[in-house]
């Protein structure tokens, strides 16, 4: 695509593993791409798919959803459930036409702040690779 | 009177496309819709109804009826317009609604300042129905298949080829560009035939409101929109401020306008969250009141054309005519 | 093989309204125009009203949302309702989901030839393998002896096979015709929320504008949200006023649920549904 073309990445966290993990990317210093805008939100399984299509559709290029690793939920159970929703909304997004590598689904603990920076560099290649998510809203209003 | 070929009609309309948005039938992945047509070898000049109605082009959808930009504490106020003049080739009760939607939104003062703007834009080329199709009644409501009353301008098939003949002063604005012939002929009729409904005066409406009949008539009904929105006289719509549709922001507000259908159980709530019809039999019968009793009452139009489109979609059954013919039986039980 | 259902249909009826334990039997009717549609019969002396045939399409399970809701059919103890195959496992999910309680229903099980148009069955009764509602309280009609297909999901594995853009561009040129009227939702058993997202203001997950974004937004939500539960009745494709497939959207939930999960919607009351459990240790594709 575009040589300018700068992804919007958002990002849903898991107030216990991933944003924490992110926090400690930041503070220990370590680069990544600053195209992901985060979220935080109580637990992966909190994350209604909703939440997913309605970024998708206001106009986000890529979203990641990112939660404690499984086994390691604050909750329990909260990231085993994301889990079963995820694998069926990203092969439902890629068959209405969402390129199934805008959406990635990860683990990441909050001693991971390697790892999340790893995951946002990852993803924000991918969506550069794929370009614009074309079917943001348009041509909506008759004016 | 004017006689045309088909060809020639079609490019009349051509000619009109330099000058005017040009809405005519055209084929829309296997629907047939009033669409903006490109070229006129899309239009469809042989068909029964169209699934939708024209009324999207003066009471659209959405539109976007104030902007409303915020910039450094400053406050733009924007109303957006018609920004060309448009022509609809359409059926005559199709036309003819428009009269309902004039009624609410033009005749009586302060006018919908959009709905006039784009009703002044709008010049109509009715299309004669040959007959009533299935489903048809417009001739239990005052009118005809070949009802010129609303149009500007009326074609009617004659063989192979077509009459035309000038209604308004609108009308013969538009005729420049048509490859005509002037004839002395008679105004063509159209099939007439078919059942012929007894349709309720306005008044003889408000003492059938408790009657059980209406319970029993919802009972299928299952508060979809689609007759509201295929409806070529509904007309209600709900406002609201918006940041999230396209083209608007935090910082640029739009003000929309969009479709509403009494059907829907929400349409009459309230803030404070209470219902005055939360029972699908009240909104059913409300709808059918306002077709028939308020709006002639209120706005002096009966707001239903007998166009039929209600009756084709519904997806249970529900129709409009065999409700007018058992509220009539109604009555007269009453009466008698 | 109708005219048998038919007057097995009026049979069950007079005698259950006879018996005075029914106070209403959902059922078919033909309308002024001989289309067929949804009846519903309170006497004996309406039963002959019941009709059948195979344009019987209507998923009459849908009606017993309006129980819940207060509506005329609450008034009375128990309803009877005819119902195929495919409505029973659609009252079945109602009945897991705690929304009716089975007690409450009289099931006139339908032997299903199938639904057709003209002499072609439609789609989804083509690939039916349930000819005999999973329960009934009578049962009408012979069981076809037919071979059952397997259902290939070759309709779905169509679009699988375009590219993202070319589905964009399907699906987007689908979308675009939805008038949103619900018509779909509103035909839909599984569809029983007092208020859907779709209406919601505060947050208002869907603006008032009709828009192509919108409507996809909708639809696809609407999809996911039968995951595990939509029994492929088709019911949505019928009401559908723009002839929108929206099968073809739900059947790609039902495929993907069918191959992570085992799970057949409106079946073995005893399997949890799929997006209430999980599994610890398995792996699934992210």
């Amino acid at each position: 695509m575009t040589e300018s073309f700068e992804p919007r990445i958002v990002g849903f966290l898991c107030n216990w593993c991933s944003y924490a993990g992110a926090d400690m990317a930041g503070t220990s210093r370590i680069a990544y791409p600053p195209n992901i805008r985060i979220v935080r939100v109580p637990c992966s399984g909190r994350v209604d798919p909703l939440f997913v299509l309605k970024a998708f559709q206001e106009g986000a290029d890529g979203v990641l959803v990112a939660g404690c690793h499984p086994g390691d939920c604050h909750y329990g159970d909260g990231n085993y459930h994301a889990r079963r929703r995820y694998a069926l909304m990203h092969s439902l997004l890629d068959y209405v036409g969402v390129d199934a590598g805008r959406l990635r689904i990860d683990w990441v603990s909050a001693a991971e702040g390697n790892r999340f920076a790893q995951v946002v560099a990852e993803l924000t290649e991918q969506v550069r690779e794929l370009g614009p998510w074309a079917g943001r809203q348009e041509r909506e209003v008759a004016a | 009177m004017k006689a045309t070929s088909r060809s020639d009609l079609l490019a009349w309309l051509d000619a009109l496309s330099e000058q005017y948005t040009v809405i005519a039938p055209r084929m829309v992945d296997g629907e047939l819709l009033y669409r903006p047509v490109h070229a006129s070898d899309e239009v469809v000049l042989d068909f029964e109804r169209t699934r939708l109605s024209a009324k999207s082009y003066l009471l659209p959808e959405t539109e976007v009826i104030l902007e409303i930009e915020r910039q450094e504490g400053q406050v733009t106020l924007g109303e957006p317009r018609l920004d060309r003049d448009q022509v609809i080739l359409l059926r005559p009760c199709d036309a003819r609604a428009l009269r309902a939607l004039d009624a609410l939104l033009l005749d009586r003062p302060p006018a919908d300042a959009y709905y006039a703007d784009r009703r002044e834009k709008t010049s109509l080329i009715g299309l004669a129905c040959p007959q009533l199709w299935d489903d048809c009644f417009c001739t239990s409501l005052g009118s005809a298949p070949d009802d010129a009353s609303a149009v500007d301008v009326m074609v009617y098939k004659d063989g192979d080829a077509h009459l035309v003949e000038v209604i308004t002063g609108k009308g013969r604005a538009l005729m420049d560009g048509l490859e005509a012939e002037e004839v002395e002929r008679p105004t063509p009729h159209s099939d007439r035939s078919g059942e012929q409904i007894a349709v309720l005066a306005p008044e003889d409406w408000p003492g059938l409101f408790d009657e059980a009949y209406w319970h029993q008539l919802a009972e299928r009904c299952l508060s979809c929109h689609a007759c509201t929105y295929v409806c070529p006289t509904c007309r209600c719509f709900d406002v609201r401020d918006d940041t999230t549709a396209a083209g608007a922001s935090y910082t640029h507000i739009q003000r929309l306008r969009a479709w509403d259908s009494c059907m829907a159980s929400a349409y009459r709530r309230i803030a404070g969250g209470h219902n005055p019809r939360p029972d699908k039999a009240q909104r059913l019968r409300n709808r059918y009141y306002c077709k028939f009793c308020y709006s002639p009452s209120d706005f002096g139009a009966v707001a239903c054309v007998g166009c039929g489109r209600c009756i084709e979609v519904c997806p249970v059954g529900v129709d409009i005519a065999e409700m007018l013919a058992n509220v009539a039986a109604l009555a007269k039980g009453r009466s008698a | 093989m109708s005219r048998e259902i038919q007057e097995g249909i009026r049979v069950q009826a007079r005698e259950l309204l006879g018996l005075g334990e029914i106070s209403c039997v959902i059922g078919y009717e033909q309308g002024p125009k001989g289309r067929v549609r949804p009846a519903f019969v309170y006497d004996q002396a309406g039963t002959d009203r019941l009709v059948w045939d195979q344009t019987c399409h209507h998923n009459l399970v849908v009606y017993l949302h309006d129980r819940r809701k207060g509506g005329k059919t609450s008034a009375a103890s128990r309803v009877a309702v005819v119902a195929r195959p495919c409505d029973v496992r659609a009252l079945n999910v109602l009945i897991h989901e705690g929304q009716v309680s089975r007690e409450e229903v009289f099931v006139i099980g339908v032997a299903c030839p199938g639904m057709a148009e003209g002499a072609t069955l439609q789609a989804h009764c083509q690939r039916c393998r349930e000819r005999v509602p999973v329960f009934y309280d009578a049962l009408v009609g012979e069981p076809a002896r037919v071979k059952l297909p397997a259902d290939d999901w070759s309709d779905v594995a169509e679009l699988e096979g375009m590219t993202p853009a070319e589905r964009l561009a399907f699906w987007s040129r689908e979308f675009d015709r939805c008038i949103r009227c619900y018509a779909c939702r509103q035909a839909c058993p599984g569809c029983y929320c007092f208020e859907c997202l779709a209406e919601q203001v505060d947050p208002a997950w869907v603006s008032i504008a009709h828009g192509l974004s919108q409507k996809a937004f909708f639809h696809v939500m609407r999809a996911y949200h039968l995951a595990g539960r939509c029994v492929e009745c088709q019911a949505c494709d019928q009401a559908c006023p723009m002839h929108i497939p929206l099968s073809l959207l739900n059947r790609k939930i039902a495929k993907e649920v069918e191959a992570l999960f085992n799970y057949k919607a409106g079946g073995d009351p005893e399997i949890p549904p799929p997006l209430a459990t999980f599994l610890k240790d398995e792996e699934l594709p992210l």
